[in-house]
């Protein structure tokens, strides 16, 4: 057994090492052969995918007899477990054959903004998801909380402000006002949950209609009256907009600051899920409820707190899609629950509750952004985008009720 | 439920507004939170003052089943006249049918029923821009500039490879703006390439995401205009072109913008020289003319000599620029 677990693994640091001198190789290449145009940036990625895998497979520990009998798994199994994975790559060497393009560190860095925002809402309704609950009204507090911060963003020019004497107030403000507002309303969803015991599926649907009414409301106020918001404020747009190390070699397009604010809200994440006893309280509610009561976690402050967490980082992404779109419209963030949602199944978040790692999610959002992205990219009718995106969340939930049951 | 409630906002509506006015008029708009339908509300308010007539303007919510419920509830209460802005254009008919059965008069706002429906009831009538004088206002946008700025067929093969963002699939505006924007480019002597295309939906945020997809995929060195079906679109693909160091003030990274509305934001971004053009839908002009129209057919007076083909008033389109960029 030992001598297999440290073939795989000698398999792992070659691979990488055939990977890492081919990608070197091409690199200094492409040039005179005028491979440019046909393979991009693809030396590259080879370089960083084979240094990764060979580093890994030397890293990796050596298992004990028993770890290794438990992932001594069948070759069928290692394939449904890892089917969207699977599926995933395959897409990727599909697009790369049919548009070169594809392979471009500035699509790599593309995909990485678009997956920051949903990423910080996955990781938001994923707390919800631990307690086997979920939250429909995330979407909407979305298009809340960037209705909210745009209204106040606006340029003193702008010819139709929604706050026409509204002076120039600082960034952090409207920021703070739109994440309160959203905490506000995941409040209603713990306490609805945690006092009447109400399923969060139907308590956080009622707080989604209030939101969007409300939010409606808001926005149909004179003498904005339902226009889209616009003329924002530069520094406001930054936000979302800016780009660290622009042109630091020729043609580098720059890191979207979105990236680093969603890697910080990662490790935050992480942190309190692993490190603090909210955390903790979390997976022991989700994983057994009665248990939890009887070994004396207060789950109605527990719940509440899940929820209004939630909604901080719903606003947070909700200030973000105003700053990257520079405007608002009340219908921001529609369906954004739903992909949340997906992405965290995707990730390997149990709906059944207690399972789930930040590690996952950010792995389940990538591969639904990549297949989304992808798609887009060969120009997929967005009708087959649907279909598609259908059949993997079906597919991801099949795999984990599978993987639940075996256990 | 809802239905008892509109009932209800209605009565409340016609005994607290001035019981004297003669003409009263039922009004249903598709959606309130459109932009564009919130100025045509504005203007047709200000002239039912100007015309001292009342009316009751509805939110259908998108919904066609509730529109046509806020019909039955302003024929109920004793409304003279219908102005209606149907959700669904094709399913018109039924609308048609009941202000036929109650012997109203109905005049349609924004979209359009189909000739053949139009024709079941001489009463019914359609106040609108034709949608193609739009697109062909767009297309010209593009070709003038084209003539002024010969540098901008960049791969300088006498054609014009562009990108069109649609708006909701089967709307009659993105019909005729895509059709009609094309046409405009060939009959100023130009052969238009469209070199990808996809439904946005009229939204900025999902025409940012499609525009830069294809900015990736096709490479923004290869996009020579930019045709929106709405603003809003046209304003996405500005943001999707900014992320990626286009249209920020540099001429040798420019690829021109036009969009439909001729909305604030529009006007903003045209003034930082982010957008081409754009072209006025006229809200206030259609509203104006359907409360006229609408208020004369209440007072039976002889409308034929407003109306083209018994059925039509047209208001005119207009283009919007800022100057040479």
């Amino acid at each position: 057994m030992a001598e297999t677990k440290s073939r795989s693994k000698r398999l792992m640091t070659m691979g990488g090492l055939i990977f890492l001198a081919i990608g070197i190789i091409l690199y200094f290449v492409k040039e005179p052969m005028g491979l440019n145009r046909k393979i991009y940036d693809l030396p590259v990625f080879l370089i960083i995918i084979g240094a990764c895998s060979a580093l890994k497979g030397y890293m990796a520990k050596e298992k004990t007899e028993e770890e290794a009998a438990l992932a001594g798994k069948t070759f069928s199994e290692f394939l449904t477990n890892n089917a969207i994975l699977l599926a995933m790559l395959v897409l990727v060497v599909v697009i790369c054959i049919l548009q070169p393009r594809f392979m471009q560190i500035r699509v790599a860095l593309d995909i990485l903004t678009q997956s920051s925002t949903k990423l910080i809402m996955a990781l938001g309704i994923c707390f919800t998801l631990l307690i086997a609950g979920t939250d429909l009204s995330a979407g909407r507090m979305v298009g809340l909380s960037a209705v909210v911060s745009a209204s106040m963003m606006q340029t003193a020019t702008y010819a139709n402000r929604f706050f026409p004497d509204l002076p120039q107030v600082a960034v952090w403000m409207p920021i703070v006002i739109a994440i309160l507002a959203c905490m506000v309303f995941g409040a209603l969803n713990g306490f609805l949950v945690a006092k009447y015991d109400m399923h969060p599926f139907i308590a956080t649907l009622a707080v989604q209609v209030i939101i969007y009414g409300a939010c409606s409301l808001y926005f149909d106020m004179p003498p904005n009256n339902s226009q889209p918001i616009g003329g924002i404020r530069p520094d406001f747009a930054q936000l979302g907009q800016m780009r660290l190390f622009n042109g630091v070699y020729r043609g580098f397009p720059g890191i979207s600051i979105l990236i680093p604010i969603a890697v910080v809200i990662c490790i935050v994440i992480w942190f309190i899920l692993n490190k603090t006893v909210f955390g903790k309280n979390v997976y022991a509610i989700g994983g057994n409820r009665e248990a939890a009561v009887v070994a004396g976690i207060n789950v109605f402050r527990n719940i509440m707190g899940i929820f209004i967490l939630a909604s901080c980082l719903y606003g947070v992404a909700g200030v973000l899609e105003a700053a990257r779109t520079a405007g608002a419209t009340n219908n921001y963030g529609n369906g954004y629950e739903l992909d949340a949602i997906a992405a965290c199944v995707v990730g390997g978040v149990s709906l059944n509750g207690g399972i789930g790692k930040v590690g996952g999610i950010i792995m389940g959002v990538l591969i639904f952004t990549i297949i989304q992205y992808g798609l887009q990219f060969i120009n997929v009718s967005p009708m087959w985008q649907q279909v598609i995106k259908g059949v993997i969340i079906a597919v991801a939930v099949a795999i984990d009720l599978t993987k639940y049951r075996r256990k | 439920m809802r239905k008892i409630f509109v009932t209800a906002l209605i009565i409340a509506l016609t005994l607290s507004s001035c019981a004297f006015a003669d003409v009263k008029i039922g009004s249903c708009i598709y959606r309130f939170s459109d932009a564009f339908m919130l100025r045509f509300r504005n203007a047709m308010t200000a002239e039912s003052v100007n015309e001292k007539a009342e009316i009751i303007i509805a939110d259908s919510l998108n919904d066609q089943n509730t529109q046509d419920a806020q019909v039955d509830d302003f024929i109920n209460s004793g409304v003279n006249v219908l102005i209606i802005n149907p959700v669904d254009r094709m399913q018109s008919q039924s609308i048609i049918d009941k202000a036929k059965s109650a012997n109203i008069p109905v005049v349609f706002i924004n979209r359009e029923p189909t000739a053949e429906m139009l024709a079941t009831y001489d009463r019914a009538y359609y106040v609108g821009a034709k949608p193609e004088e739009s697109g062909t206002e767009a297309g010209e946008l593009i070709a003038n500039y084209f003539k002024s700025h010969p540098e901008a067929d960049k791969n300088k093969d006498g054609k014009i490879q562009f990108v069109m963002l649609r708006g909701e699939n089967g709307h009659q505006d993105m019909i005729a703006r895509s059709k009609y924007s094309v046409e405009a480019i060939k009959d100023a002597g130009f052969e238009p390439v469209e070199i990808a295309g996809a439904i946005a939906n009229w939204d900025k945020l999902q025409a940012m995401t499609i525009m830069n997809a294809f900015i990736m995929s096709l490479g923004a060195e290869n996009i020579e205009a930019v045709i929106a079906n709405n603003d809003e679109m046209a304003l996405g693909a500005v943001e999707a072109l900014k992320a990626n160091d286009y249209n920020k003030g540099n001429a040798e990274m420019y690829i021109p913008v036009v969009g439909v509305d001729a909305n604030a934001s529009a006007l903003d971004a045209m003034d930082r020289g982010e957008m081409l053009g754009t072209v006025l839908n006229d809200a206030d002009g259609q509203g104006t003319a359907a409360v006229k129209l609408a208020v004369a057919l209440a007072n039976g007076k002889d409308v034929s000599g407003q109306v083209v083909d018994g059925k039509y008033i047209w208001v005119p389109y207009q283009k919007v620029t800022r100057g040479e960029k």
